[in-house]
């Protein structure tokens, strides 16, 4: 994974992750979990997962659909859909 | 041009003294364009200036005219859309009376029935406005 051609490991793009949904959604870093919930955490309703879709996109490189999200319920899910995506 | 100021009201929901598009000069999937001049009459004119609420307006019906229009190509029938929220508005000039306007809309994302677009208006040759907005399309 290359995030401003900077290679990263698997860890490095979950702790850039959690820096870009913190500053984003206006949430503590420390909240972002893998046990927790992404939509609750976050405070998302349907508009905000566009902007969700948006930031994954310009950070990550990874395009997500609304089919994506059917089956994500926390930070865990999110991330092992996100490395899927990257075939990490 | 591929639908007329006497043919926009097919394509959106939108009925006079509120139609604040008169033509769409183009509409692919990813780029649509419209004019409109603006009149005297026009509800949103304030002191001879067409106001930053009909500018955003134009954007969301300039999107209701396109996403009619590329519905009806795909033997389908217009559906509604709702703006959900304007983010990035920047507005530069508001546009004189007599003035047209012409507008373009870039779609950046699309989540489920819920798309995410860039709007912007000239007026000769100037930008007057840009702004993102979200726009919620009934399904």
């Amino acid at each position: 994974m290359y995030a401003n051609d900077v290679k990263m490991s698997w860890e490095e793009v979950i702790e850039e992750t959690r820096d870009f949904l913190s500053e984003e959604f206006e949430v503590d870093r420390d909240l972002i979990l893998p046990e927790n919930s992404l939509k609750d955490t976050l405070d998302l309703d349907s508009l905000d997962y566009v902007d969700l879709v948006v930031l994954i996109d310009e950070n990550l490189n990874v395009k997500l659909t609304g089919e994506d999200f059917k089956e994500i319920v926390t930070f865990g899910d999110f991330y092992q859909l996100v490395r899927k995506k990257l075939a990490l | 041009m591929i639908i007329g100021k006497e043919a926009i009201t097919d394509y959106i929901p939108h009925r006079p003294p509120f139609v604040m598009v008169d033509k769409l000069l183009s509409a692919t999937r990813e780029r649509f364009e419209s004019e409109f001049e603006i009149e005297r009459t026009n509800l949103l004119v304030s002191n001879g200036f067409f106001q930053e609420t009909g500018l955003i307006e134009n954007v969301a019906q300039t999107c209701a005219a396109a996403f009619g229009y590329l519905d009806r190509e795909e033997a389908g029938e217009p559906r509604i859309g709702f703006i959900g929220a304007v983010s990035k508005l920047h507005v530069f000039e508001l546009p004189v009376v007599g003035s047209t306007i012409r507008t373009v809309v870039t779609p950046l994302h699309q989540l489920g029935n819920i798309y995410l677009i860039k709007g912007e208006i000239f007026a000769e040759g100037r930008i007057l406005l840009g702004c993102e907005m979200k726009i919620v399309v009934t399904e």
